[in-house]
């Protein structure tokens, strides 16, 4: 009796009511995809739909593993993240480190406005940005023949493709990456440096020995929050920017599902390939949440 | 040598970094002037190469022609709609998911969240999403974009924290009052939750406006493409960004400039925002990840 009482005068039952609009999208739009992912394991027919149509088993990851295409991607897929990780971890620290020297606020009021500014514009946006910059006729080429040797078709050519989606990738937000070392940084107890001063420790060694190590626990959780986040981050970008040339190199495992799934409608194969995708994607995630917490005492949500 | 210096080190090292982030600013801000300054030369310096950071030749003409362009109306007036109802709706589906599951004794609490979170770590990839926006007929519909965005579990993980900070007292007054929880929710928690309305209907309208690939895949009609597929086709596809099918008759602006002017007019909103952005993001972002 007086349970019900206390439900009612906390006005439970209300707060469930307001709970159904929000649970009923996420149910419609985030649960009812992950019941079609069965698809992966029929011969999907659209028209005869996810009822109707006939179960293969696994027929189509036994495909999938079989298929030297997969490895191709996989492979794209892990190297362009490991090379953006290499760049991702260091740079917004860096910049971080570096902004923290910087004493005339006007100065980093222009460069704080300047380099946040990449991260609000589109994937679409920054791709036409570099087509310009990296068109035969463009900057980057112009350098490149004044030191005498042949200009480079970026977009088109697997050789460098990869490079382009880093640099671009970095131009983006390098800079925006740098606001949580910067809030880390502001958090420090000013004591540790007057005490390093006392020392007589340089700027430079207070940035070594006061600065870097208190940053320690944020570089650790950004790394983190990275891994796990590896298989789809760069998804849109690629998709933007790649083209029939550069498939070979620049394939990830979002994009070929894409491909395949829609543009090829091989719905039943792709959603088998998405499944992969999103299960180490979990598994990735998960482990690092729980390192977090283990380790840093936080997780990533 | 300036005496603020203790040590001569100091002096070099400080130096160092006000040029590195100068030169860091400029590899920024450098590409975006090679963008304006293509878009506002003639055609004789454009397709020369001849446009590198200033214009050469002015002329206003490739915006006069964007601006007259049907399309590019369409698709801006697409986005427009998009981004407004989505960041509208995410914030108060944002908002009631928040209220609830704030309260720490509400029963269930921890399975309920646990439903939200869990489609942070897991979703049913493109394929399905593709089939059910088919299934309920909303290919080829604004809400086949909206609706996946507006159930983002991370700006709703950014308001509970934000109302579960608010002393309870706040609560508990009302209810003598005699207040019902809606009505505690929309008088009195909502004016004081300001700061973070405003950084997630932010968060919303940005991602909105920038959303590019559920677009691609839902949309296919011209006369509901939004502007990063417009914007996409005219870059990547040589798609005419006036929306006509030829190109003659403009002997005095490069195609080129045509479509950095597009490119230009598609960042106006951003660069009108930005200065709020700024502010709230900042904060956000710190919220988001230190507290999260």
């Amino acid at each position: 009796m007086k349970r019900k009482s206390t439900f009612h005068r906390e006005g439970y039952s209300e707060l469930y009511l307001i709970l159904i609009p929000p649970l009923l999208l996420l149910f419609i739009f985030k649960y009812l995809p992950m019941a079609g992912i069965i698809i992966a394991f029929q011969d999907f027919n659209i028209f005869t739909g996810v009822l109707k149509s006939p179960f293969v088993g696994l027929t189509h990851f036994q495909n999938l593993f079989q298929d030297p295409e997969f490895y191709r991607i996989l492979r794209n897929t892990l190297l362009i993240n490991f090379y953006k990780l290499m760049f991702w971890i260091p740079l917004p620290l860096i910049a971080a480190l570096l902004m923290n020297e910087i004493r005339i606020a006007v100065f980093r009021r222009v460069v704080q406005t300047t380099i946040y500014l990449p991260h609000f514009l589109s994937w679409v946006i920054v791709g036409g940005i570099f087509v310009n910059l990296l068109s035969s006729q463009g900057p980057v080429n112009e350098m490149i023949v004044a030191m005498g040797s042949e200009p480079i078709r970026f977009m088109l050519d697997p050789k460098f493709f990869i490079q382009v989606i880093l640099a671009s990738s970095m131009w983006k937000e390098v800079g925006w990456g740098s606001i949580v070392y910067l809030a880390a940084i502001a958090s420090i107890n000013p004591e540790q440096y007057e005490a390093a001063m006392l020392d007589g420790a340089s700027k430079f060694k207070q940035m070594v020995y006061v600065t870097f190590p208190n940053l320690l626990p944020m570089i650790a959780l950004m790394t983190m929050l990275a891994l796990g986040n590896i298989l789809k981050n760069s998804f849109e970008q690629i998709l933007v920017m790649y083209n029939a040339a550069v498939y070979e190199v620049a394939d990830v495992l979002e994009t070929y599902v894409f491909r395949m799934g829609i543009g090829q409608m091989e719905y039943s194969y792709s959603t088998a390939v998405g499944l992969f995708s999103s299960l180490v994607g979990f598994i990735l995630i998960v482990t690092a949440n729980t390192l977090c917490r283990k380790y840093l005492g936080r997780g990533i949500w | 040598m300036n005496r603020k210096y203790a040590f001569k080190s100091d002096y070099w090292f400080t130096l160092f970094c006000y040029i590195s982030l100068a030169i860091f600013s400029l590899a920024v801000l450098l590409p975006l002037l090679n963008l304006l300054a293509i878009s506002l030369s003639g055609s004789p310096a454009v397709n020369a190469g001849n446009v590198k950071f200033l214009p050469s030749g002015l002329q206003f003409e490739a915006y006069s022609h964007v601006l007259q362009s049907k399309q590019f109306f369409v698709s801006v007036s697409v986005s427009v709609i998009i981004a407004s109802l989505g960041s509208l709706i995410g914030v108060l589906l944002s908002v009631m998911a928040a209220y609830p599951l704030s309260k720490m004794n509400l029963p269930g609490r921890k399975w309920i969240l646990m439903v939200f979170v869990f489609t942070l770590v897991f979703s049913g990839g493109i394929v399905p999403q593709y089939i059910l926006m088919h299934k309920l007929h909303l290919l080829n519909s604004i809400w086949s974009v909206i609706f996946p965005y507006v159930t983002n579990i991370f700006y709703f993980l950014l308001v509970k924290n934000f109302f579960e900070g608010l002393p309870e007292e706040l609560e508990e007054s009302a209810k003598i009052d005699g207040a019902s929880q809606l009505t505690i929710l929309f008088r009195v928690f909502l004016p004081i939750s300001k700061p973070v309305i405003a950084t997630i209907s932010l968060f919303f309208i940005v991602e909105l406006w920038n959303e590019y690939f559920l677009s691609k895949m839902f949309i296919t009609k011209q006369s509901l493409m939004p502007l990063q597929v417009y914007l996409r086709s005219v870059i990547f596809e040589a798609m005419d960004p006036t929306g006509r099918s030829t190109m003659e008759s403009k002997v005095n602006i490069s195609p080129q400039s045509i479509i950095n002017a597009t490119i230009f007019l598609s960042m106006i909103p951003m660069m009108i925002l930005y200065p709020m952005l700024q502010k709230h993001f900042a904060k956000g972002i710190i919220v988001g990840s230190v507290k999260g």
